[in-house]
């Protein structure tokens, strides 16, 4: 950590980072990032996000602006309009739904060869969320059915987690912090 | 288990499940998607005919997974799911005819069976089974009576007596015996069923059902009280049937029937309102917003209006196995797939073949719509008992017209047509006024003009003023060019020989002129061999013999050896002599 980021940890000022927050309707988006807000600002009930929503949170040393994009297949061309904004992209799908994991799949390799994402070493969370539900797949089995070993230009990380009672989503925020903090550094 | 070594579709289509050992065994009338369990995920519903004589169950998918399923009494000829009730959670109920019977399921278990009413019985047959029951005749007798009565009633025996009469002499005791005490019953059987939107077009709104029988009827059955609403009769027992409409308000079935025609039942009648004849079997019936695409066995398909107009024929590579509705609201997209016995699934809108998906088995049942959370999923089921989900791309887009042919797209651009000027329409006033008198102008100029023509092609031939051959072996041009003042002239003709590659022999030229007032040297030329496409100046010298100022014209003839008619003319203008004659 430089000094820099050291004073302006003990000032309170945070470097802001922007992440858009992607993935298929229904897996998770929207209940992850709430966990990730401070207790006291987190929402109970949780709908459907309609066109997308901006959330902010911090960590020991960043301030994150997400970019909570809806899944739903009508405002999935949203996506493309924030990629150049976004620093970094925290991709989660549902473990439990394998039907679907093609359209993940299909979902994800539009995103990697848009022009905006394609060239630039722009680091990537996936987030195997619903891991509590039975029959759910292994983040390994995803990863494969994902085929993420093909992703060799940009750093990646998958973590199984469970965001109703919020495991596992510490372990992908501390990556990716310190993933951000390499590339600024 | 996904596949991705099927997909021949260009791209459109992805591969989210394929089981090939799945064990369902169905067709498309007995297939469904419905959201079971109300929490915004589609479940399939499938009536599975099992090996055809057992194993017949309900099954229930979720996703990729069997999630539940239970046994069936007797083949099924139809399931739909419908929502018979206001009932909050709004959940579908499922019904599955089979036999004379429909099972309506709720929540998955069985919830109520509605039975058919028995049909009417013939009294000839009554009355000797009730002679049997008395022992009066003897099986064998019974046997005799009951072939007459077969043979002359307009009544059709039950399906005991013509159990009885196809036994051989052996069990016919013990099949009386078992049976005579019964009384006799005539039951039809459920060949086809759909659903009916009760008063309202919502999509979660209340469905009455509508079944066909081999009877020729077609009930309309209230959903919550399963009494019979409304019954209507048809020339043969139907096979399929498409229902569109509310039951209060203005409905319309669809029906194919084993006869080979299809008809159109609406509201006001019980009787077919429209007929369509179809010069083959019809196996498959689709709707398609106002119009009804059928696949006939003859592999073709057909489209018709809903007056039963047809619209076009296309034809197939291979036979039909099943056919289904692509309706995809969201996209406004609309179209039919065609499952083939050539292990192909294509699909049509309209006449255009749009895309073929290539399968690994003959595809027996297709359905289309929302399955979990995706809305574009196609469901098919193969010959073998396999089962196979794909998943159409967001952003696939289907060309209309790719491959097949038919008119160009540039015939339905609609024509910018001005609006009718006043000029117009008077016009056409007068012409619709006076028609008969500018017909006679009309052809009296018409006469005239063809006199002129003629009077013209005439003098031309009798002046032979064709500087140009009109032969076609010895194409031929020439023109001529008078040098000099006078008394002496110098005449050039330049010949050339218009051929691409023939050269033309034995030519001459003769000139015919006014003796008394010229004179030449050499009045007749040969020619030597034209070699095609070269100029060759043939010269000679006119003398003018007349001091008097006055000037006349010199024919020209290129003329064949041993043809009399020459082959080419030309008529020179002489200039007036302006030098003095020297002797
Ligand atoms: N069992 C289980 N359910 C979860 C988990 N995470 C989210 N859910 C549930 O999944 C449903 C959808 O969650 P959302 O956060 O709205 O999903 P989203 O990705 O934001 O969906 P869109 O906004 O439509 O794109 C909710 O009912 C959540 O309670 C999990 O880890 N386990
Ligand atoms: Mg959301």
């Amino acid at each position: 950590m430089g000094l820099f980021d050291k004073l302006a940890g003990w000032l309170g000022l945070k470097k802001e980072v922007n992440v858009l927050c992607l993935g298929l309707d229904n897996s998770g988006k929207t209940t992850i990032i709430n966990r990730l807000k401070p207790s006291n600002a987190q929402a109970q009930d949780i709908v459907p996000t309609i066109g997308f929503s901006i959330e902010k949170f911090k960590t020991s040393s960043l301030s994150f602006t997400v970019f909570d994009m809806s899944g739903q297949g009508r405002y999935r061309n949203l996506w493309e309009h924030y990629y150049k904004e976004g620093q970094a992209i925290i991709f989660v799908i549902d473990s439990a739904d394998k039907l679907r994991m093609v359209v993940a799949k299909e979902e994800l390799d539009t995103l990697l060869n848009h022009p905006d994402i394609k060239h630039r070493r722009i680091p990537i969370l996936f987030f195997a969320n619903k891991m509590d539900v039975r029959d759910a797949l292994s983040s390994v089995k995803v990863s494969q059915l994902l085929c993420l070993e093909n992703i060799k230009d940009k750093p990646w990380h998958i973590c199984a987690t469970d965001a109703l009672k919020g495991d596992g989503l510490q372990e992908g925020v501390d990556w990716l912090q310190d993933q951000i903090k390499t590339m600024r550094t | 288990m996904s596949s991705g070594e099927w997909s021949g579709d260009g791209g459109k289509w992805l591969d989210a499940h394929y089981d090939p050992v799945a064990g369902l065994y169905t067709f498309s009338s007995c297939v469904d998607l419905a959201d079971l369990s109300g929490d915004g995920e589609s479940r399939l519903v499938v009536g599975d005919l099992g090996s055809g004589c057992s194993g017949m169950k309900l099954k229930v998918y979720r996703g990729t997974a069997l999630m539940s399923e239970s046994t069936l009494l007797d083949l099924p000829a139809g399931l739909v799911a419908f929502f018979m009730d206001l009932h909050e959670p709004r959940i579908p109920a499922v019904a599955v005819a089979s036999g004379p019977c429909i099972y309506v399921y709720k929540n998955l278990r069985p919830y109520f069976k509605f039975t058919l009413p028995g049909l009417e019985v013939n009294t000839l047959e009554q009355d000797v089974w009730q002679q049997v029951r008395e022992g009066q005749i003897d099986p064998l007798t019974l046997k005799e009576m009951l072939e007459s009565i077969r043979k002359k009633a307009d009544v059709p025996l039950s399906v005991r007596s013509l159990r009885f009469l196809s036994l051989d002499a052996d069990d016919m005791d013990d099949f009386v015996q078992l049976h005579k005490l019964q009384p006799i019953r005539r039951q039809t059987v459920i060949t086809c069923i759909g659903t009916l939107k009760k008063s309202t077009a919502d999509e979660d709104g209340v469905s009455c059902l509508v079944i066909g029988t081999e009877s020729s009827d077609v009930f309309i059955l209230d959903p919550e009280a399963f009494i019979i609403l409304s019954k209507m009769s048809l020339p043969a027992a139907p096979t399929a049937m498409d229902v569109t409409g509310q039951f209060d308000v203005e409905f319309r079935i669809t029906v194919a029937c084993r006869n080979g025609n299809i008809y159109i039942l609406r509201r006001e009648s019980d009787k077919p309102k429209y007929c369509i004849e179809l010069s083959s079997h019809p196996v498959g019936l689709v709707r398609l917003g106002k119009n009804v695409v059928v696949g006939c066995t003859d592999e073709s398909l057909q489209g018709f209006t809903q007056k039963g107009k047809k619209l076009w024929r296309t034809v197939l590579a291979a036979p039909i196995t099943t056919m289904a509705a692509m309706d995809l609201p969201t996209r406004g997209f609309q179209a039919v797939l065609v499952g083939l016995a050539n292990c192909e699934v294509q699909l049509f809108r309209d006449k255009n073949l749009l895309s073929t998906i290539k399968t690994p088995d003959v595809v027996t049942s297709i359905c289309f719509g929302r399955y979990g959370r995706e809305d574009g999923t196609l469901i098919m089921t193969t010959k073998g008992g396999g089962l196979m989900v794909k998943i159409l791309k967001r952003t696939a887009a289907f060309d209309d017209r790719d491959s097949a042919p038919g008119p160009p797209p540039a015939q339905s651009i609609r024509l910018n047509v001005p609006k009718k000027t006043k000029l117009y329409v008077d016009q056409t006033l007068r012409e619709r006024e006076n028609g008969l008198v500018m017909h006679r102008a009309f052809q009296m100029d018409l006469s005239r003009l063809r006199l002129a023509a003629a009077k013209a092609y005439v003098k031309a031939l009798e002046s032979s003023l064709t500087p140009m051959s009109s032969s076609l072996t010895e194409p031929l041009k020439m023109n001529a060019v008078v040098q000099g003042l006078g008394p002496s002239f110098k005449l050039t003709l330049n010949v050339q020989n218009t051929a691409a590659c023939r050269p033309v022999m034995n030519l001459a030229i003769s000139f015919l002129y006014d003796e008394s007032l010229y004179r030449m040297r050499s009045p007749y030329l040969r020619i030597p061999l034209l070699v095609p496409g070269l100029i060759y100046p043939v010269e000679t010298f006119v003398e003018c013999t007349s001091d008097k100022g006055i000037s006349d014209i010199i024919k020209v003839f290129v003329l064949h050896e041993g043809r009399s008619s020459p082959l080419l003319t030309a008529h020179i203008n002489m200039p007036v002599s302006e030098g003095l004659m020297l002797s």
